[in-house]
């Protein structure tokens, strides 16, 4: 499954992590929805890979200890 | 007042919980939805209160001199309604679901403890348990709601059975403690092992303050939900939110045990060492079991 970040960003430069989500209509309809909002009419989204963020310390040791045989 | 926090939808209008059970041919299998018929017992109730979280308002209203008096009354009215914790904040768009109109101002919580010790009867009793707890705490929001009410003033119960509120930005604005790697909020006194109901209202009350003990800090070093996690859900990084840690849990990865398989997974809240405060020795007990079969327990044991 594709994993993606949903981040805002508001006009201060401070970003936060609404969620992880699955898949990139799942996403943007998170997005649409928050577009929508009047409160946050001055903040901005992006749509990242998560993939990084979400490997655990077991399966990047596994990986490691792969590599290494 | 409208929310602006999406919720993640339960069941199988979850987009991922829907596409793991298609891509596996599940549809048909036993998996989260299999209930005893006590655990079935509890979910119908609190679908059974749901009509009765609003009501009728007394039109004779009670005048509120002493704000701080009239939360004190409150406070000991969840208590006797079976609360074992009570808080109250001034109600913002993030503690309300993404697109849903609440017209209230405050918002009460009342929490309900599980009993911890159902964790060494294994995976069905910690469910009964939750179960359980979550019907209690039902019964008290529908009648705390029912008691603001006859005061005189709006007020709304949310529960499993229906809600448009979020519980952790409550549970970390009335003080009940600070959000854990294992995506729950972490009370001093309870750990993580308690269930929510709220009343959303707009009675004058005196909020409470939100109050840090240091989990955040202990999470960075902790990896023991992380480690017991049988599907390595838990992840090692945080992201940020508003300030907050957050350890956003992989559901891809969790749902296999706690949703395609009919016995419940609680174990990321029931090997937090936060346990230890109320259940010295249970926890211990559990957490034994657990290194007994190669798991990880805490660094000093």
């Amino acid at each position: 499954m594709e994993k993606l970040y949903v981040n805002e960003i508001r006009s201060n430069g401070e970003a936060s992590t609404i969620g992880l989500f699955y898949s990139r209509s799942e996403a943007e309809t998170i997005v649409a929805q928050l577009l929508r909002v009047e409160e946050k009419s001055d903040c901005r989204y992006e749509i990242v890979e998560a993939t990084r963020h979400v490997l655990s310390v077991k399966d990047s040791q596994r990986s490691q200890t792969a590599e290494k045989q | 007042m409208r929310g602006i926090t999406p919720r993640r939808e339960q069941g199988m209008a979850d987009p991922v919980l829907a596409s793991m059970v298609r891509a596996r041919g599940l549809e048909n299998a036993r998996h989260y939805l299999a209930a005893t018929p006590k655990i079935q017992a509890y979910r119908d109730s609190w679908v059974k209160l749901a009509p009765f979280r609003d009501g009728p308002i007394n039109p004779t209203r009670i005048a509120i001199s002493d704000p701080a008096a009239m939360t004190k009354r409150i406070k000991e009215k969840a208590m006797e309604l079976g609360a074992d914790m009570i808080g109250v904040c001034r109600l913002q768009p993030h503690m309300i679901d993404l697109g849903a109109e609440v017209p209230h101002e405050f918002v009460i919580v009342a929490c309900v403890a599980e009993d911890y010790e159902k964790v060494v009867q294994g995976a069905n009793a910690v469910e009964e348990e939750a179960m359980r707890v979550y019907a209690k705490c039902t019964e008290i929001a529908t009648n705390l709601a029912a008691y603001v009410r006859e005061l005189g003033y709006p007020a709304v119960a949310h529960h499993n059975g229906a809600s448009e509120v979020q519980a952790i930005p409550i549970f970390y604005q009335v003080g009940f403690g600070e959000l854990g790697r294992h995506g729950s909020l972490i009370n001093e006194k309870y750990g993580a092992s308690f269930r929510p109901g709220f009343v959303t209202t707009d009675l004058l009350l005196v909020e409470d303050q939100p109050r840090e003990f240091g989990v955040q800090e202990f999470c960075m070093n902790c990896n023991v939900c992380q480690l017991n996690c049988p599907g390595d859900a838990i992840p090692q990084d945080h992201v940020m939110t508003h300030g907050i840690k957050r350890w956003l849990i992989d559901l891809e990865k969790c749902y296999p045990y706690s949703r395609l398989r009919d016995e419940y997974c609680h174990l990321c809240v029931d090997v937090c060492p936060y346990n230890v405060k109320s259940h010295p020795e249970t926890y211990k007990a559990f957490m034994k079991e657990r290194k007994q079969v190669g798991y990880k327990t805490p660094k000093s044991w």
